[in-house]
C-alpha cells in the first residue's frame, strides 16, 4: 500500500483560552500499531475526539486514506471505518451483551419504519447474522462470556466490560481501532490478558490498524510499533518505545523538571 | 402610540423583569451548587407569599394596623419561613438524591411543587379562591402627561433591584459567597479546603428561596391578589428565564428575567391582533431561543468529558 | 435461535400461572367497576395489595414472569380477549364503559410518552397539549359530515405531529434541563393559545360531534335482542382495538433496530453517534411517533366525552401522563397499563379521593422515584422475536 492510512496535518484545538492540541501532525501506516503517550492533559484524548468528530478542530486537516475527514460528524467517521473505545467505559449497562455489541453494527442495517415494524423478515435475518457474529467475536475473547450473551452488561466486572466495548468496536469490521486507556480500572494481569486478546483478533483479520492511548508503559512497550509523545498539546518525540523512553525531553515532561 | 403609553409599558416591564429575575436567580444558584433543577421553587414562593399573608391576618387580628409595621412583619415572616422551607427541601429531598440521575431530581421537585400547590388549595382556609392581598404601600401616583407613575411600583422596583444588588454582593464579596462559588466550581476541592459543604448548600437554598419569596410578596403587593396557582406560572417563567440566560450564571438569570418581561410587554404592546397572545408570543420566543442557543445566551462550561 | 435460553420454561403449560393472573385481573376489574360503596372499593384495594404481597413472597411473580417470557403472544391474546369479554359483560353500564375507555386511551397516550421518554430519554412535559391537539382536531373535523371518523382519528394524530414540527430543532439541539424547558414552554403556550382563541371556543371549549360509521351514529345505542346496550360499548371496543394496535407496534418498535438505537441514544448519545447512529434522526422519530400516538388517542377521547375545554389539557394533566409512565415503570407497557388503571380509576371510584387526586399522585410518584425508581414493573431485557422458540 502506498500513502499513510491516517494523517493529521497541523491540527489545532482550542477550548476558550486553552490550547489542547497545538500544531499536531502525524501519520499512521496501514496495519500499524501506534502508541500515543504523554502526561495527563497533554491532548491524547482530545486528538481522539477530534478524529472521531466529537470536536471540530480549530485549524488543520485530518485525512483518512487520502480523503478529507476534517470536522465531519461522528457518523461519517464511523462510516469511513474508524471506531473507538472510551476512557470511562461507555456501555449501556442496562442492556444485554448482545444489544451492546450489536449497537456497533446496526446503523448499517435496515432503517425504515416499515421494515422495522411491519414487514420484519429482513430484520429477522439480520438479527440472526449479527447475533452470530457478536457471539463468535465474544468467543474469541472468552468462551465463558459467550454463554452469557443475554445478560445485562451492568452485572459484569470491568475486564468483561472492556472486552465487550472492544467487541462493539470490532463487529463492524473497521480499518482503524482507537483504544483510549484500555487498562483503566483493571489490574496489570487483566490488562495484559486483554492485549493478548486484541492481538489475537487482529492476527486473524486483514491488518487492522490501532492507535492506543495508555499510561501503562508495559503495554505500550509490548504492543506498539511506534510511539508519539505529547506534552501540552504538542508532539515532543516520535519513534519506537525504546527511542522515546530514552529521550531527554520526554523524561522531563513526565518528571516535570525543566 | 404616544409617549405616555410607552412609558407605562416600560415601567410595567421593569417591574415584571425585576420580579422574574428574583425568581430566576434562585434556579441558577441551586443549579450552581448542586447541578440540579428544583422545580418546586415557584410553589415554595407561593407558599412563602401565603405565609406572609397569614402573618398579615395575624397582625390585623392582634390590632397592629400601621402599614409599615405590617409590611415589615409580613416580609420577615415570609422570607424567614420560605428560607427555612427551602433549606428543609434541600436537606431532606435534594441532597439525598445527589447521586440519582439529574432528571429524577427535576421530576421529584415537579411533583413536590404539585403537592405543595394542591396542599395549599385543599388545606388553606378557602384556599381554592384568590385572596385579596393588602395594599401596604402608599398608593399615590405622579401624573406625567397621561402616564401615572405609581409610588408603590417605584418602591417595589427599587427594593427588588436593591435585593439583586445585595445578592450579587453576597455572592461576590463575602466569605459565604466565596464558599458558594467554590462549591459551584468543584465540590471535592471545596471540601478539602475545609468548606462545610452541606451548610453551604443549605445556605444557598435558604437564600434563593428567601429571594423568591420577596418576588412573591412583590407580586401580591402589586396586583393586590394572591392565589395557589401563582407559583406555577412564576416558577415556569423563572425557570425559562434562568434557562435562556444560561444556567449557573447570576447575570444570565437577571438577563433572562428582564428579557422575558420585555417579550411579554412587546407582545402586549405590539401584537396588532390581540394582546391576549402576549404569553404565547413570549414562550414562542423562548422556544426559538433554545433552538438558536441550546445552552442559553451565556452558556455554562461544557461538562461532557469523553 | 439464541433467544431466551435462560428464560425458557420446562413446565408442561408454560402459560398457566400468567394466564390465571390475566383471568383474575379481568374478574377483579369487573368487581372494581361494579363496586359502588366505598367499603367495597376499599376492600378490593386491600385485596389487591395483599394478593400482590403474597405473590411476591411466595415467588409466584417469578413464575408469572417466566410464563410471560415463554408464551408472550398467547398471553397477550388472552389479555385482549379478557378485555373484550369485560366490555361485553358490562355492555349495559355507561359509567363502567366510560371508565374502561378512558383507562385505555390514557394507556395508549402513555405508550406514546414511553417511546419518547422511556426509549429515547426525551422528556415531554406537553403530553396533554398533543393529546388536546388531537381532541380539538376531532372537534373541528367532526362538524364536517363527509369526513369518515377513522380519518378524523388519523387527522388528530397528524395535527399533533405537525404542531410538534417547530419544536424539532430545539428538541434535537438541547439536552437535559434545557430540553425540559422546551416542552414545558410549549405546554403553557398551547393552553394559553386555546384560551384566548375565539375560533376554538376560548375558555369555554367546544362540543365534539360523536362518531359516525357508515351513517350509524355511535351515540345511537344499538339494541340487540331487546337488551339495552350502552353507546359507550362502541367507544370501548374501538379504544380496545386502538390499544391493541398501538401496543403491538410499541412492542415491535422496542424489538427492532430503531428501538435499539433509541436505547443507545438515551443511555449515551456520544457513544451512539460514534457507532454511526444518527442521534438526530432517532430523536425526531421518537418525538414525532410519540406525538402521533398522543394525538390519535386524544382524538378518540374528544369524540367520546363529546365536550372539550382548555382546562382539560393543562400542565397538571401533562404531569399526570408523565406520572403514569413513571409509576408504571419507564419503558414497560404493562406497567403503564397498571398505572393508568390506578391513576384514572381510583379517584373515580373513591369519590372522597377525587378532590385530592393530584396531591395523592404527586406524593405517590415522589415515593416511587425515591424508593423504587424502576416503577411498579421494571423494563425487561430486549427479546427481538419472543415466540420463535415455541414456533420452531
Amino acid at each position: 500500500m502506498t500513502g499513510p492510512l491516517l494523517e493529521f496535518r497541523n491540527v489545532v484545538k482550542n477550548f476558550g483560552g486553552v490550547t489542547a492540541l497545538d500544531d499536531f501532525s502525524m501519520t499512521l501506516a496501514q496495519s500499524e500499531i501506534l502508541g500515543l503517550i504523554g502526561p495527563n492533559g497533554s491532548g491524547k484524548t482530545t486528538s481522539f475526539n477530534v478524529l472521531t468528530g466529537i470536536y471540530a478542530p480549530s485549524a488543520g486537516q485530518v485525512l483518512f486514506e487520502g480523503q478529507e475527514l476534517t470536522g465531519v460528524n461522528p457518523r461519517a467517521v464511523y462510516e469511513a471505518g474508524i471506531v473507538r473505545t472510551f476512557q470511562r467505559s461507555r456501555l449501556c449497562l442496562s442492556l444485554s451483551i448482545y444489544d451492546n455489541i450489536m449497537i456497533g453494527d446496526t446503523s448499517r442495517l435496515v432503517r425504515g419504519l416499515w421494515s422495522n415494524l411491519i414487514s420484519r423478515r429482513a430484520l429477522e435475518k439480520q438479527l440472526d447474522v449479527t447475533q452470530r457474529q457478536a457471539r463468535d467475536l465474544v468467543a474469541t475473547f472468552s468462551d465463558h462470556l459467550a454463554d452469557r450473551m443475554e445478560q445485562p452488561v451492568g452485572a459484569l466486572p470491568m475486564i468483561e466490560r472492556r472486552r465487550i466495548e472492544i467487541c462493539r468496536a470490532l463487529i463492524s469490521g473497521p480499518r482503524l481501532l482507537l483504544l483510549d486507556e484500555p487498562s483503566a480500572g483493571m489490574t496489570h494481569d487483566e490488562t495484559h490478558q486483554l492485549m493478548d486478546d486484541i492481538l489475537d483478533v487482529r492476527a486473524r483479520g486483514d491488518g487492522l490498524s490501532i492507535i492506543i492511548v495508555e499510561h501503562e508503559m508495559g503495554v505500550i512497550e509490548r504492543i506498539t510499533d511506534r510511539c508519539i509523545v505529547l506534552s501540552y498539546g504538542r508532539k515532543i518525540a516520535e519513534g519506537t518505545y525504546a527511542e522515546v523512553a530514552a529521550d531527554r525531553e520526554v523524561q522531563n515532561a513526565y518528571l516535570g523538571t525543566d | 402610540m404616544d409617549l405616555g403609553l410607552i412609558a407605562q409599558y416600560l415601567a410595567n416591564g421593569i417591574l415584571l423583569g425585576t420580579m422574574y429575575a428574583l425568581v430566576a436567580v434562585g434556579f441558577t444558584l441551586f443549579f450552581g451548587v448542586l447541578d440540579v433543577i428544583k422545580f418546586s421553587h415557584g410553589d415554595v414562593l407561593m407558599l412563602g407569599t401565603f405565609i406572609g399573608f397569614t402573618a398579615w391576618l395575624g397582625l390585623e387580628a392582634v390590632g397592629i394596623l400601621k402599614p409599615w409595621i405590617q409590611l415589615l412583619g409580613v416580609l420577615l415572616c415570609s422570607l424567614a419561613g420560605t428560607a427555612l422551607i427551602g433549606a428543609a427541601i434541600a436537606k431532606w429531598l435534594i441532597l439525598p438524591l445527589k447521586k440519582a440521575p439529574q432528571l429524577n431530581t427535576l421530576l421529584i421537585t415537579l411533583m413536590l411543587g404539585t403537592a405543595i400547590r394542591e396542599a395549599v388549595r385543599l388545606f388553606y382556609p378557602n384556599g381554592s379562591n384568590p385572596k385579596a392581598f393588602p395594599a401596604l404601600l402608599p398608593n399615590s401616583s405622579i401624573e406625567i402627561g397621561n402616564f401615572a407613575l405609581r409610588a408603590d411600583s417605584v418602591i417595589l422596583v427599587v427594593s427588588g433591584l436593591a435585593l439583586i444588588g445585595l445578592l450579587n454582593l453576597v455572592i461576590n464579596r463575602t466569605r459565604l459567597g466565596l464558599a458558594i462559588r467554590a462549591v459551584a466550581q468543584d465540590e471535592e476541592t471545596a471540601r478539602t479546603m475545609g468548606i462545610n459543604y452541606t451548610l453551604v448548600v443549605l445556605a444557598t437554598f435558604a437564600i434563593g428561596s428567601g429571594v423568591a419569596a420577596f418576588a412573591g410578596i412583590m407580586n401580591g403587593l402589586y396586583y393586590n391578589e394572591i392565589n395557589f396557582g401563582m407559583g406555577l406560572i412564576l416558577g415556569l417563567i423563572g425557570f425559562s428565564a434562568a434557562i435562556i440566560g444560561g444556567l449557573g450564571n447570576l447575570y444570565g438569570a437577571i438577563l433572562g428575567g428582564f428579557l422575558f418581561a420585555g417579550l411579554q410587554v412587546i407582545g402586549a404592546a405590539l401584537l396588532p391582533f390581540a394582546s391576549a397572545y402576549k404569553d404565547v408570543f413570549a414562550f414562542s420566543v423562548v422556544i426559538a431561543l433554545m433552538a438558536w442557543k441550546p445552552t442559553g445566551l451565556i452558556p455554562e462550561r461544557s461538562s461532557d468529558r469523553v | 435461535m439464541t433467544n431466551t435460553p435462560l428464560l425458557q420454561s420446562d413446565r408442561a403449560r408454560p402459560w398457566a400461572c400468567a394466564g390465571a393472573v390475566i383471568l383474575a385481573a379481568g374478574l377483579y376489574g369487573w368487581a372494581l367497576l361494579m363496586a359502588e360503596e366505598t367499603w367495597q372499593v376499599l376492600s378490593l384495594l386491600i385485596l389487591a395489595v395483599v394478593a400482590t404481597g403474597v405473590a411476591i413472597k411466595t415467588g409466584f411473580v417469578r413464575r408469572v414472569e417466566r410464563d410471560w417470557a415463554a408464551s408472550e403472544t398467547r398471553l397477550n391474546r388472552l389479555a385482549f380477549a379478557v378485555l373484550i369479554a369485560l366490555i361485553l359483560v358490562l355492555s349495559g353500564a355507561h359509567f363502567a364503559l366510560l371508565m374502561i375507555s378512558t383507562v385505555l386511551l390514557y394507556f395508549v397516550a402513555s405508550l406514546g410518552l414511553n417511546i419518547q421518554f422511556g426509549f429515547t430519554g426525551l422528556v415531554n412535559f406537553a403530553g396533554a397539549a398533543f393529546f388536546g391537539a388531537g381532541a380539538y382536531t376531532a372537534a373541528v373535523l367532526g362538524t364536517m359530515p363527509m369526513i369518515p371518523p377513522i380519518l378524523i382519528l388519523i387527522a388528530g394524530g397528524m395535527v399533533a405531529m405537525v404542531i410538534s414540527l417547530p419544536l424539532l430543532i430545539p428538541i434535537v439541539r438541547t439536552t437535559g434541563h434545557y430540553a425540559a424547558v422546551v416542552t414545558i414552554a410549549f405546554g403553557v403556550l398551547f393552553r394559553t393559545f386555546l384560551e384566548v382563541n375565539e375560533v376554538l371556543g376560548g375558555p369555554q371549549g367546544l362540543m365534539v360531534n360523536s362518531m359516525k360509521v357508515f351513517g350509524w351514529d355511535f351515540y345511537d345505542a344499538p339494541s340487540v335482542g331487546g337488551l339495552d346496550i350502552s353507546f359507550y360499548v362502541n367507544y370501548a371496543l374501538l379504544a380496545a382495538g386502538l390499544a391493541a394496535l398501538v401496543f403491538t407496534l410499541f412492542r415491535r418498535l422496542e424489538r427492532s433496530w430503531i428501538g435499539l438505537h433509541m436505547d443507545a441514544v438515551r443511555l449515551d448519545e456520544t457513544a451512539a453517534a460514534c457507532f454511526g447512529i444518527s442521534v438526530k434522526r432517532t430523536k425526531i422519530q421518537a418525538f414525532l411517533l410519540g406525538n402521533l400516538i398522543l394525538g390519535v388517542s386524544g382524538a378518540l377521547y374528544g369524540m367520546m366525552i363529546s365536550f372539550i375545554a382548555p382546562a382539560s389539557f393543562t400542565f397538571s394533566d401533562s404531569l399526570l401522563l408523565v406520572s403514569i409512565v413513571l409509576l408504571g415503570g419507564v419503558g414497560n407497557p404493562w406497567g403503564s397499563a397498571v398505572a393508568a388503571v390506578i391513576v384514572v380509576l381510583l379517584p373515580e371510584k373513591l369519590q372522597l379521593l377525587q378532590e385530592y387526586r393530584f396531591l395523592l399522585f404527586s406524593v405517590l410518584v415522589m415515593l416511587v422515584l425515591l424508593f423504587r425508581p424502576e416503577g411498579i414493573l421494571s423494563r425487561q431485557l430486549r427479546n427481538f422475536f419472543p415466540d420463535r422458540r415455541s414456533d420452531a
